[in-house]
């Protein structure tokens, strides 16, 4: 692997970000509008219930920690669909460029995206409502690696079914990730959910962490087989989704060819 | 020396062939034109040379190393610029050729863009996004990005459509020079076939998936006997036509302009069977038969 191929594809979309409004309001306009809304709401609830602050720092930073996993994934899809859009794969699979390049280049914007947005939002959540995420200590870091890691192999997921469907599923680049939130307990708790969605949310990784972060919030301590749960499937989903990618890849892109397909 | 050895190369895209056993080299600081009819399989050869299509079988070898085995050490040297593929709309062109730089290991990155700007005549254009650019800059700037790494096979898909004779003319000479300083080698795929007779040394013709000739321009078209005899006739344009009639030579006419299909040796006799027919002609031309004559034989229809 070469340092300046990634460089590459990362500066192409690092340099596109300028040019496009729509990206920058994905990253800090919508991440606002739900601390807004949200914020607002969980404060209500705080008032209806008697003033219980953990309510609101629960809804606040579920919705910050959220942030994490949709940005990883997000640009994931969205910078494959760039390339499809400006028929630019030809020029950059022409290089020596190699899969595993590109997709750790959108891998690491997703990182680096994932923690500008996060910041942000939790700069703002803490100055409207003094609710900051460091409440969680240390388990802050472990929360924010295993939420990356559902990102990503959702964002792999979601390149795989735009490689083997083709672009009539390009939404999937802005929908697919959403479909894991209501078993991701991230505002309630997995109990709450009927029993077949506790199912699903049991094969969930993200459905762990908010479990966890919940834990901590009311007794200040977790389950840590919780996180390795939620690390162990995360690890699993990332090699299915990298693997499914792959062969899309090879099937679609080399077999039948970019050019005529893209 | 070889740089490029393909050896049958197919593909079938379910159980259309678009690529049937080819198989032919490209040497150092060769110009290699394919020629062939829409569909013939030219763009499916060109991107299984490139890796971004997998033959169903045959070798590709580029500098007597095995392509599939090679892939990254050999695309550091190979190039690709087609007049009917992007570079990011959104990007001015000297942030694409930028970001395409760091794609290539390049020792001198910012002294290369900054050369390659200059020989593609881009300085004006420089910081205009991708979108706003007419049809023949974006050509330029994708010929532009095909040299940026200094190939030693560049692989030309209708490198000068869409530009104006001016530029067009500038990027055959350019090529003809890189060729003579660098011993680039090209493969070039267009339907100029003006163009192709003036810089290829050598010619594929591929039709329905196979190389159907493999040879010099001049080659092809000399095995074309049909030349065209053009008159302006003044008196006797009647008697020219029932003449070509009697003696069964294809003709066209245009106004007193008569074209006459005849083979190269019976022009004299030709003409001297007019002179005694009294036929009084002002005008005369002399076609010989072109590399598009042979295009024309060979697909068998106007192109």
């Amino acid at each position: 692997m070469k340092a300046h191929r990634v460089f590459a594809i990362a500066l192409r979309f690092v340099l596109a970000m300028k040019y496009s409004l729509e990206r920058l309001t994905d990253s800090f306009y919508w991440p606002i509008i739900d601390l807004f809304i949200w914020g607002l709401t969980s404060r209500y609830l705080q008032t209806v219930s008697g003033g219980n602050i953990k309510i609101m720092v629960g809804i606040i930073s579920g919705l910050l920690f959220w942030l994490i996993v949709w940005r990883a994934q997000y640009e994931i899809g969205m910078n494959l669909l760039g390339d499809i859009w400006n028929r630019n794969l030809i020029n950059i699979f022409v290089s020596p460029l190699n899969f595993w390049e590109w997709i750790s280049a959108f891998v690491i914007l997703g990182l680096v995206k994932a923690f500008l947005s996060f910041s942000f939002a939790s700069v703002v959540a803490y100055f409207l409502y003094k609710v900051h995420v460091f409440i969680y200590g240390f388990y802050f870091v472990p929360f924010v690696i295993l939420l990356l890691m559902t990102g990503w192999w959702i964002g792999f997921t979601i390149v795989g079914c735009i490689l083997v469907i083709g672009r009539r599923v390009e939404a999937f680049a802005w929908t697919l990730g959403s479909l894991i939130i209501p078993f991701s307990a991230v505002y309630y708790p997995v109990s709450i959910l009927p029993l077949w969605a506790q199912r699903i949310a049991h094969l969930i990784p993200t459905s762990y962490v908010f479990e966890a972060a919940r834990e901590i919030l009311h007794s200040g301590t977790y389950d840590f087989n919780k996180i390795l749960t939620a690390f162990f499937l995360n690890l699993l989903y990332i090699v299915l989704s990298l693997l499914f990618m792959k062969k899309a890849f090879d099937r679609v892109m080399l077999n039948r060819g970019m050019v005529n397909i893209y | 020396m070889v740089v490029l050895s393909v050896s049958h190369l197919s593909k079938k895209f379910g159980d259309f062939i678009a690529v049937d056993d080819i198989s032919f080299d490209l040497k150092e600081g060769e110009i290699l034109g394919i020629l062939g009819p829409n569909g013939a399989g030219k763009t499916t050869t060109i991107q299984m040379l490139l890796g971004v299509l997998r033959p169903d079988s045959g070798d590709v070898t580029y500098f007597g190393k095995e392509f599939n085995k090679h892939r990254e050490e050999i695309l550091e040297q190979v190039n690709f610029s087609s007049t009917y593929t992007n570079m990011p709309w959104e990007l001015t062109v000297k942030e694409n050729l930028t970001f395409i730089s760091y794609l290539y290991t390049i020792e001198d990155r910012k002294k290369r863009v900054e050369s390659i700007i200059k020989t593609f005549r881009l300085e004006e254009i420089l910081n205009k996004q991708m979108n706003k650019l007419s049809a023949g800059q974006i050509t330029r700037c994708n010929l532009a990005k095909g040299f940026i790494n200094y190939p030693k096979v560049l692989l030309l898909d209708e490198p000068t459509a869409s530009l104006d004779p001016e530029v067009a003319g500038f990027i055959r000479n350019f090529l003809l020079e890189e060729r003579q300083k660098f011993q680039v080698s090209i493969i070039l795929t267009s339907h100029n076939m003006a163009e192709v007779e003036e810089v290829c040394d050598r010619v594929i013709f591929i039709n329905h998936g196979k190389v159907v000739a493999d040879d010099t321009p001049d080659q092809l078209a000399k095995s074309i006997h049909t030349s065209h005899l053009e008159l302006y006739v003044k008196d006797g344009l009647k008697r020219t036509i029932q003449f070509c009639e009697e003696q069964k030579k294809a003709h066209r006419i245009d106004g007193r302009y008569i074209v006459i299909d005849l083979k190269e040796t019976e022009i004299p006799i030709f003409l001297k069977a007019l002179m005694d027919l009294g036929i009084y002609y002002t005008e005369i031309s002399i076609d010989k038969p072109s590399l598009e004559d042979y295009f024309l034989e060979v697909v068998g229809k106007k192109l």
